[in-house]
């Protein structure tokens, strides 16, 4: 007697004591996904924008991000190891379930590309960005978030991300307000005031 | 009389790996994290993501930069490699400039094992960075009579004694570690390599750093 014909001959209450739970997980992955969309909506949007590509220059863009980074970044606001006034209390409200719909969410948006404002600062943030700077041992950044700025599960995604953004981050690293990369804490030391605004500039466009 | 001979075998064996592990002078101590790393089996795949954190400096290639700031790491010994970066992380090579981002928080012990043994693996182009070549008969005269001992009549180093492959290394990277070795400026440096060019002029360590940096790198 094979499986299927096994479950034919069940009493009525046992086929569905094992198609129920089938039936469920079948059915949870598109609800979690529309459950993420709700919580986009009702929570993040303002912020970050429905497409994730944040509302204004201050907002990060999370459109395109690594999936698995975004994650990273949802449970370290929730444990309180990534600190941020803004982000803590709205975290709060989300159960850790969502996180995963989130991230999936947000890293299959279109990220939009950002506007240049000033060109020749860009052409030496693209430098700086390739070749780092040998002098005060600023490494390449390409070298970590990769030569077009995509990032990983362990490096966020850079590219066209917002000036003002990034500016803040590299400040928040620099004054400790950011912690868990001392590799980055190095980083913002060692960058001048120049070099990361011209890095911000490149960025942006990338 | 099978089981015996490998026995023999074995003891042998242990006898030679114990040797080369044994403690030696100052330079190169087996303090724990160096001989963990050297016990260690490295692989090639995590070593490749475990680098990723230096590429911003040695590069995607790890060929390092032609101007010197920045050595060639491709084709060392790992032997070399695990010593340098262990003695970088302990503070017995200082080395400010790379140690936040090669320190324990960003590689771990296992790493060390991994990215020597994934760039020891790599392919060596010969297009480093060279001297002037002005005096390069010189140079050669200098490297067979001091030098060629220990890092080979090719500059092909030696795994076992941890003595580096300088074939195929940029010309400002050798001159100026030559320089601070001879200056007393690289502490794990080896005694009797700072013996052998306690007295060489700048000009001197030029010539031969000159001749090193257009040995290419002849593995199979």
């Amino acid at each position: 007697m094979n499986n299927a014909t096994a479950l034919f001959s069940m009493p009525f209450t046992r086929v569905l004591a094992v198609a129920l739970p089938a039936l469920t997980l079948f059915f949870s992955t598109p609800l979690r996904a529309a459950d993420a969309q709700e919580i986009v909506k009702t929570l993040c949007s303002a912020c970050h924008g429905l497409d994730g590509n944040g509302t204004d220059g201050t907002k990060p863009k999370l459109a395109g991000m690594n999936r698995d980074y975004l994650l990273k970044q949802l449970i370290a606001f929730a444990s309180g190891k990534r600190r941020s006034e803004i982000m803590s209390p709205m975290i709060a409200t989300v159960a850790p379930d969502d996180f995963p719909g989130l991230a999936d969410y947000f890293s299959s948006q279109k990220p939009l590309p950002g506007k240049v404002r000033n060109n020749s600062l860009a052409a030496k943030g693209k430098s700086l960005f390739e070749e780092g700077n040998t002098d005060s041992g600023v490494p390449a950044c390409a070298g970590c978030h990769e030569a077009d700025g995509s990032g990983s599960a362990r490096i966020p995604r850079l590219a066209g991300q917002h000036q003002d953004y990034i500016l803040k981050q590299l400040a928040n690293y620099k004054n400790r307000k950011r912690e868990g990369s001392r590799l980055m804490f190095t980083v913002s030391q060692r960058l001048t005031e120049n070099e990361a605004k011209a890095v911000a500039e490149y960025l942006v466009g990338l | 009389m099978t089981r015996r001979l490998l026995g023999v075998l074995l003891a042998t064996l242990g006898c030679s790996l114990a040797l080369a592990a044994s403690p030696q002078s100052g330079w190169n101590e087996a303090y724990a994290e160096k001989t963990e790393a050297l016990g260690l089996r490295g692989d090639l795949v995590r070593g490749k993501g475990a680098f990723i954190v230096c590429r911003g400096c040695h590069r995607a290639d790890a060929l390092g930069r032609e101007d010197g700031s920045y050595p060639r790491l491709a084709g060392q010994h790992a032997t070399v490699l695990i010593k340098q970066l262990t003695d970088v992380r302990s503070g017995r090579r200082s080395n400010p400039k790379m140690l936040p981002f090669a320190d324990h928080h960003e590689i771990s012990v296992q790493g060390v094992a991994d990215i020597a043994a994934y760039l020891q693996a790599l392919p060596v182009p010969a297009n480093q960075g060279q001297g002037p070549g002005k005096h390069l008969t010189r140079g050669r005269q200098i490297y067979e009579a001091d030098c060629a001992t220990c890092h080979g009549a090719r500059g092909e180093g030696n795994a076992e004694k941890f003595y580096p492959r300088v074939s195929g290394q940029h010309y400002r990277y050798l001159l100026r570690e030559a320089r601070m070795i001879r200056d007393g400026m690289r502490h794990n440096a080896n005694p009797d390599m700072i013996k052998a060019i306690r007295k060489y002029s700048n000009a001197k360590i030029a010539a031969v750093s000159d001749y090193m940096s257009r040995l290419a790198v002849d593995r199979p």
